[in-house]
């Protein structure tokens, strides 16, 4: 029974608000050190590719972005489930939490594929499998906030879009799969293959990953806090909570 | 618990809420079997809501209903086959004529509707000659009072009837309370709600909801 | 119990069944446009007939969506479904009969519009396994439930909320890909004198993926559409 506390406590709307705002400056200066020096390493510090010189350091922002993209939409499906199955209010939170930041994660993936593609294709866009792969994960994130955002009733707007969350889920190694399918039946179209990774490239880009990864729990608690001061307004403890903080913010 | 104890419908711990705002919080019911409730309150405390949320379609925030003694959603209960659950909006197809909407929702209680039995309860209410007419031609009277056949085609042990006497003539009215209590003296269940009293309606049990004062939870 | 729900269905879609030809209008018509918008040359027509048809067909699925579900939403007997009959089987019901309502009936078109997109051009006349309008119907026979499934599920999601029309088309056109993908390029496929066998089979595999898993999915959805 013990082990089940952590469960618990993490359902408890009152039990996250208070004990994330001592996370919170810890984890931004975490952030803050792995991005010091991922950026050091990634900008300066790292070889240059032999084919693409230097918009290889592009990738120290894409692969970060692209994989977060995906396990958010991964997390964002799981909290779903267990917001349906336990009934925790708190699941649906996060799954509203994330969905935008996992959406502007899609864009950034996006955003950088499209640059690092101008130097190695000539074109800022070509249909390569991974890319249109993450434009259909971008239009599922859409759907969620869309669907999300589209109700009066907040139960039936949580409960309707975890629905859609978990059978987004299932179809995006679906989607994966046909486009890749797709794209090896129009061979011509793409013109290079990134290769495997060289060693000294591996370190900052893990120290990358490693920042991103942070970056994107911290905006997730961030908007988590507000999910659950818009929702939780009336009731006594965030009130006290508020105006404690205020009392504190006038004396200093 | 004696047998005839567990007989009817029973809330317990039931919390309601809708769109954020607490109806109901952590209250017992009991409705029991040969009793007709009469539930009533303002606009907006939560009559509709408790309604659908004893019916099983709009989910408990925290308690659970039993039907018999089982958890309506358990199969032992057959609450989907006991309940009759008349809902403000008549639910009743347009395209479709008076016998065809009856008989459907007959049919999917597996019961089968005949033609006498539609013709006499058809007779009661004044509606014979409208069997075969689409529902979309009929007034908004006729309308309600083929809704109210209903009651009488499907073999049902829990009525839950969301305001039924609204906008019923008198000889509608004295013809339904007559229906509810002949139900109830089978040993049926009816929970009904009404803003006006029904004059020679035997009334066993009346529950009245308030609104909810804005208390701050925790 | 699902026979008794599906005959509803399919008697209220007789009823209405002018709503249920105005889908299979759309179809027709779409695909017309194409000429117009791009050229009436035969061999340009041919080229891209495969992913007009598919698209059109995706198009007037998410369209007549609508038929089959809103109006037993607004005028409460989808509630009264759900209170005597499983969701599941509700929706069985409803994603059947809107299939053979609607699914069915642009497979029967296709040929059709397979001779106005020019589809057979230049193929040996006479030769029945030249033919390509086969492989299209068949295609579209193995695609269009799987549209129709995945459908029910936006169009459920959909019914309780306040901008649902455009909403139903954002939620599922990205899980239309797949399907989108391999039926047109069944067609693709044989008109490149290609295997296309392979491609059919995918089409059936997530035929049958959808039917084990998205009738309970749109049961739950409806479900919490009418709490």
């Amino acid at each position: 029974m013990a082990s089940w506390r952590w469960f618990h406590q993490l359902g408890s709307p009152k039990w996250f608000y208070q004990k994330s705002a001592s996370w919170l400056p810890w984890l931004w200066v975490a952030t803050a050190i792995l991005f010091a020096f991922g950026l050091y390493y990634s900008l300066w510090n790292s070889p240059v590719d032999y084919q693409q010189g230097n918009s290889v350091r592009i990738m120290y922002i894409h692969v970060p972005v692209a994989a977060l993209s995906m396990i958010g939409y991964l997390a964002m499906a799981i909290c779903a489930i267990i917001g349906l199955v336990w009934k925790m209010k708190m699941a649906f939170m996060v799954t509203r939490a994330i969905a935008p930041v996992g959406a502007a994660m899609t864009f950034l993936a996006l955003f950088t594929g499209s640059m690092w593609g101008i130097p190695t294709w000539g074109t800022w866009w070509e249909w390569d499998a991974r890319l249109t792969s993450e434009l259909l994960l971008l239009f599922l994130y859409l759907g969620f906030i869309a669907l999300h955002s589209s109700f009066a009733d907040r139960s039936k707007a949580d409960r309707s879009a975890a629905v859609l969350a978990i059978v987004g889920a299932i179809n995006v190694p679906i989607i994966y799969g046909s486009v890749k399918w797709w794209n090896t039946l129009h061979q011509a179209y793409s013109v290079t293959k990134r290769g495997a990774i060289d060693p000294q490239m591996q370190t900052p880009l893990f120290i990358m990953i490693g920042a991103f990864y942070l970056l994107f729990a911290i905006l997730v608690i961030v908007r988590l806090r507000l999910e659950i001061m818009s929702r939780e307004g009336k009731s006594q403890w965030l009130q006290a909570e508020v105006l404690a903080n205020r009392s504190v913010g006038v004396k200093s | 618990m004696s047998e005839t104890a567990s007989f009817g419908l029973k809330g317990r711990g039931i919390t309601i809420s809708r769109s954020e705002q607490i109806l109901l919080e952590h209250v017992d019911l009991n409705f029991k079997a040969g009793t007709i409730t009469h539930l009533f309150g303002e606009n907006g405390t939560g009559k509709t809501s408790l309604m659908r949320a004893l019916a099983g379609l709009l989910p408990l925030d925290s308690g659970s209903v039993f039907w018999n003694g089982y958890e309506t959603s358990h199969p032992e209960a057959n609450f989907t086959q006991d309940l009759l659950f008349l809902a403000h909006n008549l639910a009743m197809k347009h395209e479709l004529s008076i016998t065809e909407n009856l008989q459907f929702y007959s049919a999917l209680r597996g019961q089968k509707a005949s033609k006498s039995k539609l013709l006499s309860v058809a007779n009661e209410l004044d509606i014979e000659t409208l069997l075969d007419r689409h529902f979309a031609e009929l007034s908004a009277g006729q309308q309600h009072k083929v809704s109210l056949c209903r009651l009488f085609l499907e073999k049902a042990k829990l009525w839950i009837l969301d305001e039924p006497f609204v906008n019923l003539d008198a000889r509608t009215r004295d013809w339904l309370s007559s229906q509810m209590m002949q139900f109830a003296a089978s040993g049926g269940v009816v929970i009904f709600t009404s803003h006006q009293a029904i004059e020679g309606l035997k009334i066993h049990q009346q529950i009245s909801l308030a609104h909810q004062t804005d208390e701050v939870l925790d | 119990m699902f026979f008794t729900l599906l005959k509803r269905e399919l008697m209220l879609a007789r009823r209405n069944w002018v709503a249920i030809l105005i889908p299979l209008f759309f179809f027709v018509m779409v695909v017309v446009l194409f000429p117009f918008a791009i050229s009436p040359e035969a061999e340009f027509l041919q080229k891209i007939a495969p992913g007009v048809i598919w698209v059109a067909a995706l198009l007037a699925t998410l369209l007549s969506l609508d038929l089959f579900y809103r109006s037993d939403y607004s005028d409460g007997a989808l509630e009264q479904l759900l209170l005597m009959a499983s969701p599941t089987q509700v929706a069985l019901a409803k994603i059947v009969a809107h299939w053979l309502m609607t699914g069915l009936p642009l497979v029967l078109v296709s040929p059709l519009l397979a001779g106005l997109m020019q589809l057979n051009y230049g193929l040996p006349q006479g030769i029945l396994e030249a033919n390509q309008t086969p492989i299209l119907m068949l295609s579209l026979l193995l695609g269009t439930p799987t549209l129709c499934l995945l459908g029910a599920i936006g169009i459920s999601l959909s019914l309780a909320a306040s901008r649902n029309g455009i909403l139903v088309a954002v939620m599922i056109l990205p899980l239309y890909v797949p399907i989108l993908i391999f039926g047109s390029a069944t067609i693709t496929a044989s008109l490149e004198n290609n295997g296309y066998n392979a491609q059919l089979a995918i089409l059936g595999a997530l035929l049958l993926f959808a039917l084990a898993l998205t009738p309970f999915a749109t049961g739950r959805a409806l479900k919490i559409a009418v709490s």
